[in-house]
């Protein structure tokens, strides 16, 4: 069952990212040359299908979402919902509501593994002019427009902290690229990208 | 501020509107920007900058470049001081403080010049023969005495208050080195189309451009490098990085390259770092690192006031600087002349040229008149004199007689070595080229190749055409096309190369005075031959033996001529002698550079709970437990010291009811029809038969039959399992579970994932457990002893809906359950428990009470679980299943691992009770004495139990189980611990279990 | 050093763990006798030169690959996904 962020009951749920980051600018002075936004929690669920058995399950997810799961490191979104790679018969869904993970689950149902994952990843939004020159500072793959194309995505390592990265639709300011990072790892994750952001300013949004 | 005296009137790439105040040793100078620190000096006259590391002879500038021996200065104070920096390649800034070292009192009058009259005592190999006996001196005598006398700079005591960066790129094309070749080979590189990064160590780009007058296609070669770095800068796939050193070649085309960021200026700018360490991942690298000058040893060459040539002239054309007034030049080629006409040409006085030859070319000749310097050939100058400023020289000409002549600046010329190391990285060695007498680059790492100078082609037409036909081939080899747009590469003539000199002998032993073939580490020509005469001949030996190319310039201006000379006493060709390659670095590399970001508290990522700030609302005292940031206890006011909060979290669990945070415990998420067959294989106990709804506690092996990890695995539903693993091995488990699946039995049908990060856990522990979970599990669900007895394991929900899951499992002892609620509850569930637990007295306990509740109850953990234990060792013995196959089983049963005389587990107790317990003191028979054969086994976890008022331990002794009752000294020399213990059932508390039933 | 990773490209060496020479394949416990089981976890060639090799690409897509590398140069000349090359022993 996927989980209100409220309940009757006074339980709220915090974002992965309270305590860490606050909204404003940091670094140097004037324009921001990187852009930030740590999202909010989203639905997001681990799914792996059975080996050699993937293909009702791309059939599953295609007949119901409408986008077919990549069987290679990319990603693809229809509709508020988005699959990224997570490694051979695997992807991590993500979508906008905790509710979306259910109804994966009715999709699925026994063609594959759903694994509840919201809440367990702290990601950022990032994008800006110097984007790329910022995330170099620990991001150990080349992502040049001819090496991680829109749509690319990878799990790697930043800065000694496991991460699953991908690339969104370009936006006024070019590349824009998605970071989940550990849940726990969040303080750290945010210490290194708030130092190597901010020779070039960088503007922080914190979603509530 | 001083005037510059030595600065010529005009000239050079330096900005005369800029000037800049520095200091050296105190005294206030002035420079511009665009100098080095040492043509600053050189522009204000001071030329002795340092002492020598052994003998403390007064040393002065060799070089403009990376190579330097001798200026090696330290630059600014406090906690930014930095020693051992080279003084040639130090960028001068408006404030920069810079100090000599190794000198005392002071670098003009130096005590320890004494060292030189002593030399005989100093000599090759002084280490292993001066100072060997008596034995006990070495420590207290002689190696102070060493380091006080010899040595290097002091580096700063307080911590650098600057930060550092690690960077990573990726390019089709580095080039290596941004002089004519490596400008050249970028150039058509990038005109290709390919991704291009170009480093240079120096803080302009052009090389020897910039140093030296040359044409290309008919006018000045600054125009075609200033139309070259346009074009280059107008690539948009172009990085040019300077003052960036390539320092290593690494496996696969990875390169390292520290970037000097900030180090030209007095602070680093505000978030900018100081250093920044790349390490480049390059399909093609160009070496285009330009060559190194050769010094001739003969006698006092390292007199202040005698530099190499080349050097000379980048002070000259490049600074506007005259390194002295009346110079003379030794040269053994053509290339030697151009120094003799620059300076000429500014403004010096060249006395004399001592051509070694004895032929020279008309054209020379007509110079040498032209600018009125007596020319000598086929005469060699055979001493430098004058201590700390060379004042005059003494030449041998050809019909052997002696010419003296004074002079306050030599220049020398004698040929050039390719600055090859980086070929070496990868352990291929360089091969000699007789034609131009020197090494070049042999077998090179995988998608290397050298153009210009540092291939052995010295002439200006070679590297730029090299350069250009090598990029635009490295490009073709990434897939690119050929590239538009033309370059005249067409250069002046440059005449012909050095015929070498590597020696000039002459004088008459110890009166000769000292000629030195490496000037950092004082290696004398004199050491080579005693280095060869007590048979250290092989290049390695000889190395060691004489300390030749050791130290921070790794023998860039000495290892051929050591060689040569080495070559010379054996008889030998050079070639034959031997070969020195190079390891990285190429310069010192400061350890903060390669460190980065990861340092202080990001030394690595730390790890914190869902719950953490929940605990510090609660006033917790944290610990580091391997990652994890974890509440170790929670003081109350009050409360004297940590025991007396612990004790108190304790008695609360047994007596009411205590929460703690677990969430760090690794969970596996296990889905498919085989999960149960699979969890059989890994764990050494039976899984199939577990019904849905129940945990079970697992011990898992590793395949030598050790204990890997252990914790509890629940059955969610039919073909859905959650497993726990301790939190120190959650990611080591995932691994070996990965690999058991993978390579050991993919045809089962098992799908795995880690949701460590999706769950806050916490244990709810003690009598009053059920009834405070009963405020905060939603209501429809029956968690009554009967409906959800010891072992249950169940989803239920939380604040009307929340998906949660709930364990009865007990790591305590006491009746205790787990609840687990999606992690951006964690606070939320912390707080409903505390409120749902305050009528029951709910008491928060960290890891500390967490410790002494599982050792009252003889539970193992990490202490126990050390990678040395069996089941067998923990009294677990009964768990390992005979009726099935998993991993470890066969090697569990290897005799030594089942030798009854084993250190089994067992509890530990003080006769006195006051006696406090230690982990890791070892056990030892009543009255035996301390030796290995007594040694019995040792204690691996103590608490004090405030029930049984007393220190209590778990441990491991031989034959444990069967020897309850008996007394054994725990004995802990280190912390001076020699305590009487009894040997007594490792299960302090309620060893029948009572509690945990409820 | 650079592995291919064939699911996710071209990775720093930093991602990967070594575990073992490919070539062993587990006996079964039940069936193998413990001289068997000791050749299997310990007995090891150690060439100079051609090696295949068990890898783990545990910061990325945790998947066990075979690498095939020269033990001198570090040369890598193959890198292959699991199951192609190391067949199951207990199936």
């Amino acid at each position: 069952m996927a989980e209100p962020s409220s309940s009757a009951a006074g339980w709220r749920s915090q974002s992965a990212w309270a305590g860490v980051a606050v909204s404003g600018h940091l670094g140097a002075d004037g324009g921001a040359g990187v852009t930030v936004c740590c999202l909010r929690d989203v639905g997001m669920a681990t799914l792996i299908a059975p080996k050699r058995r993937e293909a009702a399950l791309i059939a599953a997810v295609e007949a119901r979402y409408g986008m077919r799961l990549p069987e290679d490191p990319r990603t693809v979104e229809n509709g508020g919902v988005r699959a990224v790679w997570a490694g051979p018969d695997q992807w991590l869904l993500v979508t906008a509501d905790v509710s979306g993970v259910e109804t994966l689950r009715e999709v699925i149902a026994d063609l594959g593994a759903v694994s509840d994952q919201t809440g367990s990843r702290a990601v950022l939004r990032v994008s800006g002019r110097a984007i790329r020159a910022a995330l170099a500072k620990g991001c150990m793959i080349d992502l040049h427009d001819g090496s991680f194309p829109v749509g690319a995505a990878a799990l790697s390592s930043i800065a000694h902290i496991g991460v699953h990265l991908w690339r969104l639709a370009d936006g006024p300011d070019g590349a824009v690229f998605e970071i989940a990072a550990p849940r726990s790892i969040a303080g750290s994750f945010w210490s290194w990208f708030a130092a190597s952001a901010a020779e070039f300013g960088c503007a922080v949004v914190v979603e509530s | 501020m001083s005037p510059q005296p030595f600065r010529t009137p005009a000239g050079g790439l330096i900005d005369r509107a800029k000037p800049f105040g520095f200091s050296f040793d105190g005294r206030r100078l002035e420079g511009y920007e665009g100098d080095t620190l040492a043509s600053a000096l050189l522009a204000n006259g001071v030329r002795l900058v340092g002492r020598s590391f052994k003998y403390h002879r007064p040393r002065g500038i060799l070089s403009a470049g990376s190579e330097e021996p001798n200026a090696l200065v330290e630059l600014r104070s406090g906690a930014r001081r930095e020693p051992n920096t080279r003084a040639t390649t130090a960028e001068l800034f408006d404030g920069l403080e810079a100090a000599s070292q190794n000198r005392w009192p002071s670098l003009d009058f130096d005590l320890l010049s004494v060292n030189s009259l002593f030399g005989s005592a100093l000599a090759a190999g002084f280490y292993y023969k001066t100072f060997m006996w008596p034995a006990a001196f070495w420590e207290r005598v002689y190696e102070p005495l060493i380091r006080r006398a010899a040595g290097l700079g002091r580096a700063a005591v307080a911590a650098d208050p600057d930060h550092y960066e690690k960077a990573f790129a990726f390019c089709d094309v580095l080039v290596i080195g941004g002089g004519p070749a490596g400008l050249s080979a970028a150039l058509s590189a990038g005109r290709a189309g390919a991704r291009v990064i170009l480093c240079d160590e120096d803080f302009a780009l052009g090389g020897r451009l910039l140093s030296d007058r040359r044409m290309i296609g008919g006018r000045p070669a600054a125009d075609w490098l200033a139309a070259t770095l346009a074009e280059l800068e107008s690539m948009p796939d172009m990085r040019l990085m300077r003052r960036s050193t390539v320092f290593g070649v690494y496996d696969h085309g990875v390169y390292g390259v520290v970037e000097r960021v900030s180090d030209h200026l007095p602070t680093p700018p505000p978030f900018q770092p100081r250093q920044r360490s790349w390490r480049i991942t390059a399909k093609r690298a160009i070496l285009a690192a330009g060559a190194i000058e050769r010094p001739v040893v003969f006698a006092g060459n390292d007199t202040p006031g005698v530099m190499l040539a080349g050097a000379v002239r980048s002070y000259v054309n490049r600074f506007g600087v005259l390194p002295g007034r009346e110079a003379v030049l030794f040269t053994t080629g053509d290339d030697g002349w151009t120094t003799a006409r620059d300076l000429a040409d500014a403004g010096a006085r060249v006395v004399a040229i001592v051509d070694a030859r004895a032929e020279i070319d008309a054209g020379l000749r007509a110079l040498a008149e032209r600018i009125g310097a007596r020319l000598v050939t086929g005469a060699v100058v055979e001493s430098a004199h004058g201590g700390k400023a060379l004042r005059g020289i003494s030449v041998r000409n050809a019909a052997g007689h002696h010419v003296e002549m004074a002079c306050d600046l030599l220049a020398v010329s004698n040929g050039w070595n390719p600055t090859l190391h980086l070929t070496s990285h990868q352990n291929t060695r360089p091969v000699w080229d007789a034609t131009i007498a020197a090494f070049v680059p042999g077998a090179m790492p995988p998608g290397l190749v050298a153009a210009g100078s540092a291939a052995g082609r010295f002439r200006l037409e070679q590297a730029l055409d090299g350069g250009a036909r090598l990029g635009a081939e490295a490009a073709a080899e990434c897939g690119h096309g050929r590239g538009a747009g033309t370059t005249d590469r067409t250069a002046d003539d440059e005449g012909l190369p050095a015929t070498p000199v590597w020696r000039v002998s002459g004088g008459s032993g110890r009166k000769r005075g000292k000629a030195f073939v490496d000037f950092q580490n004082d290696v004398t020509d004199f050491d080579i031959e005693l280095s060869a005469r007590e048979g250290f001949r092989a290049v390695e030996h000889l190395k060691r033996y004489t300390t030749l190319g050791m130290a921070t310039d790794q023998g860039k201006t000495s290892n051929v001529s050591g060689l040569a000379l080495m070559a010379e006493q054996t008889g030998k060709l050079i070639p034959d002698t031997g070969t020195t390659i190079f390891r990285p670095p190429y310069t010192p590399v400061a350890i903060g550079a390669l460190g980065g970001h990861h340092r202080g508290r990001d030394f690595r990522p730390t790890r914190i709970s869902p719950t953490h700030a929940w605990s510090e609302r609660q006033g917790a005292v944290f610990i580091e437990s391997g990652a994890w940031i974890r509440a170790q206890y929670y003081p109350q006011p009050g409360e004297r010291d940590w025991l007396e909060t612990v004790n108190r979290e304790v008695l609360a669990v047994r007596a009411g009811v205590g929460v703690c945070d677990v969430s760090t415990l690794g969970k596996i998420d296990l889905q498919g029809r085989d999960v149960g067959v699979f969890l059989d294989r890994v764990y050494c106990n039976t899984w199939s038969t577990l019904p849905i709804g129940k945990a079970r506690y697992g011990l898992m092996l590793r395949e030598d039959g050790f204990v890997m990890d252990d914790g509890t695995t629940s059955r969610l539903a039919d073909d859905h399992y959650l497993m726990t693993t301790t939190t120190a091995n959650a990611g080591k488990v995932m691994q070996h579970l990965e690999f058991c699946h993978q390579v050991l039995w993919p045809e089962l049908d098992v799908r795995m994932v880690s949701v460590s990060e999706r769950w806050a856990q916490a244990a709810i522990a003690g009598p009053r457990s059920r009834d405070v979970l009963r405020g905060v599990v939603d209501g429809q669900h029956d968690i009554s002893d009967d409906a959800f007895p010891y072992l249950a394991a169940r989803e239920v929900t939380v604040g009307g809906g929340i998906p949660a899951r709930l364990f009865r499992i007990s790591f305590s002892g006491e009746r205790a359950f787990e609840l687990a609620v999606p992690s951006g509850f964690g606070d939320a569930m912390m707080q409903a428990i505390m409120a749902s637990g305050r009528d029951y007295g709910i008491t928060p306990y960290g890891l500390e009470a967490l410790g002494v509740l599982r050792i009252e109850k003889g539970h193992v953990a990490g202490s126990e679980l050390n990678g040395q234990t069996t089941a067998r060792d923990l009294g677990l013995g009964k768990m390992m299943s005979s009726k099935k196959d998993y991993i470890g089983r066969l090697m569990a049963t290897r005799p030594a691992l089942v030798e009854a005389e084993r250190p089994t587990l067992a509890g530990f107790r003080p006769v006195d009770a006051s006696q406090r317990l230690r982990a890791g003191a070892h056990f030892l028979g009543l009255g035996q004495p301390a030796s290995i054969e007594n040694d019995e086994g040792h204690m691996t976890s103590t608490a004090y139990s405030p029930h049984l008022r007393s220190w209590i331990g778990l441990g491991r002794i031989r034959n444990g189980a069967t020897r309850i009752g008996e007394r054994v000294r725990a004995y802990d020399p280190v912390r001076n611990g020699d305590v009487v213990v009894e040997i007594c059932n490792p299960v302090f508390f309620d060893p029948e279990g009572a509690r945990l039933h409820g | 050093m650079r592995i291919d990773c064939p699911h996710c490209g071209s990775r720093d060496v930093q991602e990967f763990i070594y575990l073992r020479d490919a070539g062993p394949r587990r006996p079964d416990g039940m069936a193998a006798t413990l001289a068997e089981m000791h050749v299997y976890l310990h007995e090891r060639d150690n060439p100079a030169g051609r090696h295949r090799e068990l890898w783990y690409h545990g910061s990325g897509c945790r998947a066990w690959l075979v690498v095939t590398r020269d033990t001198r140069t570090h040369a890598v000349f193959a890198v292959e996904a699991l199951p192609a090359s190391v067949e199951s022993a207990s199936t």
